[in-house]
């Protein structure tokens, strides 16, 4: 998309000429005759989405990439049992979003076990979403959305991070990842999309240019 | 399909939409950024995991910062360990300059062999009697453990990949 206001687009977000569901199933069905080549496409594509979906479920920075990793190795061993190659993304997110759920359980059970550590109680004190420091978001647009984002359900937070991070053609399987059914997830996806662009538009610092 | 219904919805999706969303995506990007080299790490990953495809997944325990601090002197120490239902290997990696020393310690104690693998290189040890070995010299960046014990050679115990 061309959108002159969207600015510079990261290179996490180019937008595709296929979608990641497309090129999931593919890698899938090449790992099977023996090919890694796709396979090997699809981790650079893929892997920020992956990374995201962890990192807002509030696994720490370190441990994220450990589930990440996971996710990848667990797709190449499982990828013969995978019996629809079109469900792959949708079993990656899903699969993802356990393991994150799983590592978080983890950490809060082995905090309770060592909370005489020191580092343990950083651990306990530090909030799973730290504020970014100024340096990071110089552009005060940019820190007016970020705190207007912040203002929102946790559930819409995860869903916009998500969506914001894919094109269209994945937008169903990113929100039915979230558990959000399909049929109510344009809705879901509008309603957080509403409020947010209610309380921009009510914002002067976000209006002023 | 069910799909009417998202056709539906992003068919209202407007320009100020994909404005809003494209710059969240920068503003997320920025606020917590993939690492830069986990895409090459895992790349990494799925090479070795090929080579193997019954491997055992470590998971880690605990990282902690130990002994010397790093500002007081060179030195700087960190013990990681990783268990699975088969052992446990706790690592203490210490800076020395531009290298890298390992101490590691495998539980239940007793001979295996030993293989670092860092991009493109593989450095080989044994564990002695009581499950300690050590490796020397090694250079910094992306490093996992693969552990074969006597008894089962064809199942190596494999580390989650590790920033020496």
């Amino acid at each position: 998309m061309s959108d002159d206001q969207a600015g510079p687009v990261a290179s996490e977000t180019a937008h595709r000429d296929r979608s990641l569901a497309d090129q999931a199933a593919d890698a899938v069905v090449a790992l099977r005759d023996g090919d890694r080549e796709p396979l090997a496409a699809l981790v650079a594509e893929l892997t920020p989405l992956l990374w995201h979906t962890v990192r807002a479920q509030g696994v720490a920075a370190h441990e994220a990439q450990d589930v990440v990793q996971g996710v990848w190795i667990a797709l190449l061993r499982e990828a013969g049992s995978i019996r629809d190659p079109m469900a792959t993304l949708q079993w990656m997110l899903v699969t993802a979003r356990r393991s994150a759920w799983r590592a978080v359980q983890r950490r809060r059970s082995d905090l309770t076990h060592t909370s005489s550590d020191e580092r343990a109680m950083e651990l306990v004190v530090t909030p799973t979403e730290d504020a970014p420091d100024a340096t990071v978001l110089r552009e005060e647009r940019d820190r007016v959305l970020w705190d207007h984002v912040q203002t929102l359900p946790e559930r819409c937070r995860a869903l916009l991070r998500l969506v914001a991070m894919v094109d269209r053609p994945d937008y169903a399987v990113v929100s039915q990842s979230l558990g959000m059914p399909v049929g109510s997830i344009g809705p879901t996806r509008g309603r957080c999309l509403a409020k947010l662009r209610a309380a921009l538009a009510a914002d002067p610092a976000w209006g002023a240019r | 399909m069910t799909y009417d219904d998202t056709t539906g919805s992003l068919a209202s999706l407007d320009g100020t939409d994909s404005a809003v969303l494209g710059r969240l995506a920068e503003v997320w990007a920025r606020v917590d950024p993939v690492p830069a080299d986990l895409v090459d790490r895992i790349g990494f990953s799925l090479t070795l995991d090929a080579l193997h495809t019954e491997v055992a997944e470590l998971r880690r325990v605990a990282s902690a910062p130990a002994g010397v601090r790093a500002d007081e002197t060179s030195i700087e120490a960190e013990t990681i360990t990783f268990t699975t239902d088969v052992l446990t290997v706790m690592i203490t990696v210490h800076a020395e300059g531009d290298v890298v020393r390992l101490d590691g310690w495998v539980t239940p104690a007793g001979r295996l062999s030993v293989e670092l693998h860092q991009a493109g290189t593989v450095t080989s040890t044994d564990s002695d009697d009581e499950g300690r070995f050590v490796l020397e010299d090694l250079v910094r960046g992306p490093s996992r453990l693969v552990m074969r014990r006597a008894e089962e050679p064809g199942v190596p115990v494999v580390t989650p990949m590790v920033e020496l």
